[in-house]
């Protein structure tokens, strides 16, 4: 039995419809992610779960307990807000100590615990600061305490590390991690940022236009993207046209598929491709169109004469040059096995 | 050499046309210190000097006139009277004036349109006729509301309602209560609602979280607004004298009668003098009470 | 999906409810007893009034001194309306879009007198007048209700102002408009919505106020207000109430006028 679900919940707002049929199922302990653009419904996903929001239908289980029909005040679930909500009237102690003293603890009960709490995020000497004067990260680890104070058994947060600087985000990830790794918290975060997706979580959920396309681990989700756009969402990956034909595509008849023959859409990573001298052979034959040396690889746009060019990710040696525009190739995949055959036909998503 | 010459004298033109520079406020900057200004400083003088009909007798600076005042046992009474009429509307207005603003803040369309003109309407009607109304409703035998009284059977004899301290203190509250409204309506309606649901999160009810979240960080406006109400209330010389009666009296009232009806205008500009300052020295302690309260706020300027 | 809500919850709400909805009460009912009074046939104050009749509005009209207070009135607003808009508007420019060194104690000054109460700019202006001779007057009344009016103008001016892109005057100075053409073209439409509600607020307080105008004005030509203030002591018929109604219906037509122009929440910034 999951530790949270979600079942078919479904949200409009007037005429748009923000969530489609959502289902999710979390372990206990594990951090799942919910990922996908601005507007996909990943964030209200999160707020109908802490209650803020009324899903139209479906229901919200938590501990094997529905509290579709709770209020946000009664759920006991931990929310981390995008812009952390501090209590700017109240100071760093003061914020953490809120729900406590909502709760009516005693005075030394409440001070025994939000020391504990600041501890466990390293903000001890800032506890009678107030919020104004906290950096963004001091700011994000006070409203983490806040919520851990409490003890939950789960842990929402609402792209949390959006606000931060690039150089901080990796390491607040790498030690928000940690402590929910101590703590054993069941979390679902909120992030448009794969790479963040990819650190921090047990399994991600790829949303799109209020439906979750995948959900899985990450490697699960990146080796074997089951549609289009989690393939394209995940890491970079060319989407191609092609046709299967007793049990093999045409072009490439080292790749094989289940499905009978037809149109289908074969996804292969940049990286898993080798540009060969054009000759005849299996593979996608097309000219260079533009070439960009990274140091250590080198990134091609090959045009194969179909709506987006082909791009080829390929390790460079020392000393090598790339290939001049215009010279015709023969793009290979260096493990079939790892292309993915999705039976829709490309569009790309 | 020359290329510099002709961007120079076209720079001025160009900074007076764009309204870059003070130009376009200077005749209302001149306008102001002739006619507000000096006038001002002429009242002041006033109180300091000797005076018969207007001109002054001897340029003498004397503080006489001042000292006669301040010791003066009425001007005592009268300031204290003015004091706490003003206190007590501003704290009535303030409780009035909070929940029409929340109502507003959390509604839309039709019904803010119906508190916006609530709230407006009075503001733009005459000091005069809004405290005619009073009159009329508080007035004697033929008082609106001893009528309605007499008529439901409630009371046998008409209540004596006008003046009073309570008809001033009702008709200063309700006078001056869009001056409360309209800063806490800007407040609240601009107020960042995540706190709240961030509090709601951490438990509370939503009657905890408007005590807990909402009221404390209005703290600013609601001081803000108090100071504005006491210092109309405590400066208002028409409300006491139409609803207190000929024998009540504020220190503005005073003001008003030495001026113009007793034509002592030395005394009148000392008293003015009185209440302008210890109106301003009221409100400097209003609003560091209200900074005092709201020290989370400095962290932020 | 049904929220049962929490007792203290509906307590709360329920309490605010009921002060809000008595407070609105409270801030419209006096204006509307008096307009219903104003209609009593009787030559006393009655509520609700015992019938219609608008004898007491015939009488408004037929008493001469109430007429003349309100041509003076009406002449002496337009006075200050004029004057508040030339000198204010100007200054809003200079307050919003310049740079020059004292921005911030000029911007302070411009406002100071909202923080003056009417009867101290009201006697500060006999007083100066006085020590140079002046008496009491419509010009001295136009004058210090100038001086009070000025801050309402130049702050409607200035919302206004500071919400234009001044970036629309960069794209028509690219397109060839020199600054003066800009300003007619670019600047003053949009300004126009401002420059109404300035106008009509400034007229309204010119209008009714009381306490500037007590000591400024001419005891033979009184303003309305004057002229009710004195009216008030001695006259219990419902005449005054129709004179009052009248004024509400003139400031509800300003509200109007403005709620269209800027927006009615203006007035609380």
């Amino acid at each position: 039995m999951s530790h949270i679900r979600l079942e078919d919940i479904e949200k409009s707002f007037g005429s748009v419809r923000v969530l489609d049929r959502c289902t999710l199922a979390v372990e206990k302990g594990t951090v799942a992610t919910l990922l996908g653009p601005s507007g996909c419904g990943k964030t209200t996903l999160l707020r109908a779960l802490a209650g803020f929001v009324d899903p139209d239908a479906g229901r919200v289980v938590v501990g094997g307990k529905d509290i579709t029909d709770l209020p946000p005040n009664r759920r006991q679930v931990g929310y981390v807000f995008q812009s952390y909500a501090l209590f700017p009237h109240l100071d760093v102690a003061g914020n953490v100590a809120y729900g406590l003293k909502v709760r009516r603890m005693g005075r030394a009960e409440i001070e025994t615990r939000v020391r504990r709490a600041l501890d466990l995020v390293s903000l001890s000497a800032f506890a009678d600061r107030y919020p104004a004067r906290l950096s963004g990260g001091q700011q994000q680890r006070v409203a983490i305490a806040r919520a851990m104070v409490l003890e939950p058994e789960v842990l929402l947060l609402d792209e949390p590390f959006n606000a931060l600087d690039a150089q901080l985000r990796l390491s607040m990830q790498v030690e928000l991690r940690k402590l929910i790794g101590r703590l054993g918290v069941t979390s679902i975060f909120v992030t448009h940022d794969q790479q963040e997706a990819m650190t921090l979580s047990d399994r991600v959920a790829v949303m799109r236009a209020g439906r979750i396309e995948q959900f899985g681990p990450p490697l699960e989700i990146y080796d074997r993207p089951r549609t289009a756009y989690v393939a394209s969402f995940i890491g970079r990956a060319n989407v191609l046209r092609a046709r299967g034909r007793g049990g093999r595509i045409e072009q490439v008849p080292e790749i094989a598929l289940q499905s009978p023959d037809g149109d289908v859409s074969v996804v292969v990573r940049p990286e898993n491709l080798a540009l060969w001298d054009d000759a005849p052979g299996p593979g996608w034959r097309g000219r260079v169109a533009f070439a960009s040396p990274q140091g250590a690889q080198i990134e091609y746009e090959i045009d194969i004469g179909a709506a987006d060019p082909l791009r080829v990710l390929v390790p460079r040696k020392v000393g090598e040059a790339p290939r001049a525009a215009g010279a015709a190739v023969r793009a290979v995949p260096v493990d079939p096995a790892a292309c993915v055959v999705l039976a829709e036909a490309a569009d790309g998503g | 050499m020359a290329a510099d010459a002709p961007k120079h004298r076209t720079s001025g033109w160009r900074r007076i046309l764009h309204g870059r520079g003070i130009w376009p406020a200077v005749p209302a900057l001149v306008f102001l210190f002739v006619f507000l200004v000096l006038p001002m400083a002429t009242l002041l003088a006033f109180g300091f000097v000797t005076i018969d009909r207007g001109r002054v007798v001897d340029g003498t600076f004397t503080l006489e006139n001042l000292w006669k005042a301040l010791n003066d046992d009425l001007v005592w009474r009268l300031m204290w009277r003015s004091f706490w009429v003003a206190a007590l509307s501003s704290v009535f207005t303030l409780f009035l004036a909070y929940p029409v603003a929340y109502l507003f803040a959390e509604s839309r369309g039709l019904w803010r349109a119906l508190v916006l003109v609530a709230v407006v309407s009075p503001l733009l009607t005459s000091a005069l006729v809004r405290a005619y109304a009073w009159l009329v409703i508080l007035g004697g035998r033929r008082g609106i509301l001893n009528q309605t009284l007499i008529s439901l059977g409630v009371v046998d004899q008409p209540l004596r309602l006008l003046n009073t301290d309570w008809a001033v203190l009702i008709g200063m509250t309700q006078i001056h209560l869009p001056f409360m409204i309209l800063p806490l309506l800007a407040v609240l309606a601009e107020r960042d609602r995540r706190l709240e649901e961030a509090s709601l999160n951490l438990g509370a009810s939503r009657t905890g979280t408007f005590f807990r979240v909402v009221v404390p960080m209005s703290v600013p406006a609601i001081f803000a607004g108090l100071a504005l109400v006491f210092a109309v209330s405590y400066t208002n010389f028409i409300v006491p004298q139409l609803l207190g009666g000929g024998a009540y009296a504020t220190l503005a009232v005073q003001v008003y009668e030495q001026t113009i009806v007793v034509l002592d205008w030395t005394r009148g500009a000392v008293l003015a003098t009185i209440l302008l300052s210890t109106c301003f020295a009221f409100v400097l302690a209003i609003v560091a009470a209200g900074n005092r309260l709201a020290r989370w706020n400095e962290a932020a300027a | 999906m049904i929220r049962r809500a929490a007792p203290i919850d509906v307590l709360g709400g329920a309490v605010l409810a009921l002060v809000a909805g008595f407070s609105l009460i409270l801030l419209v009912a006096p204006s509307l007893i008096v307009i219903a009074v104003s209609f009593e046939p009787r030559a006393f104050i009655s509520f609700p009034p015992s019938g219609f009749s608008l004898r007491w509005y015939e009488s408004v009209f037929a008493n001469r001194q109430l007429t003349d207070s309100i041509q003076v009135s009406f002449y002496v607003s337009l006075a200050v309306t004029g004057a508040g808009l030339l000198l204010g508007v100007p200054a809003a420019f200079a307050s919003v879009r310049g740079t020059f060194p004292g921005k911030a104690a000029s911007n302070a000054f411009l406002l100071a007198p909202q923080m003056m109460p009417g009867m101290v700019i009201g006697i500060a202006s006999l007083f100066f007048g006085a020590y140079f001779a002046f008496r009491a007057s419509d010009a001295m009344l136009i004058l210090a209700l100038t001086v009070f009016c000025l801050p309402f103008a130049i702050r409607i001016s200035m919302a206004r102002l500071a919400g234009l892109d001044p970036r629309l005057d960069e794209a028509s100075a690219n397109l060839g408009a020199g600054p003066a053409e800009t300003f007619a073209r670019v600047t003053l439409p949009q300004l126009g919505p401002a420059l109404v509600a300035a106008a009509a607020f400034t007229f309204i307080e010119a209008f009714d106020n009381v306490t500037v105008a007590l000591f400024t004005s001419d005891v033979r030509a009184r303003p309305l207000p004057v002229e009710l203030y004195y009216l008030v002591q001695y006259d219990s018929t419902p005449a005054i109430a129709a004179v009052s109604a009248l004024e509400i219906g003139l400031s509800f037509l300003i509200m109007i006028v403005i709620a269209r122009t800027v927006g009615l929440e203006r007035l609380g910034r």
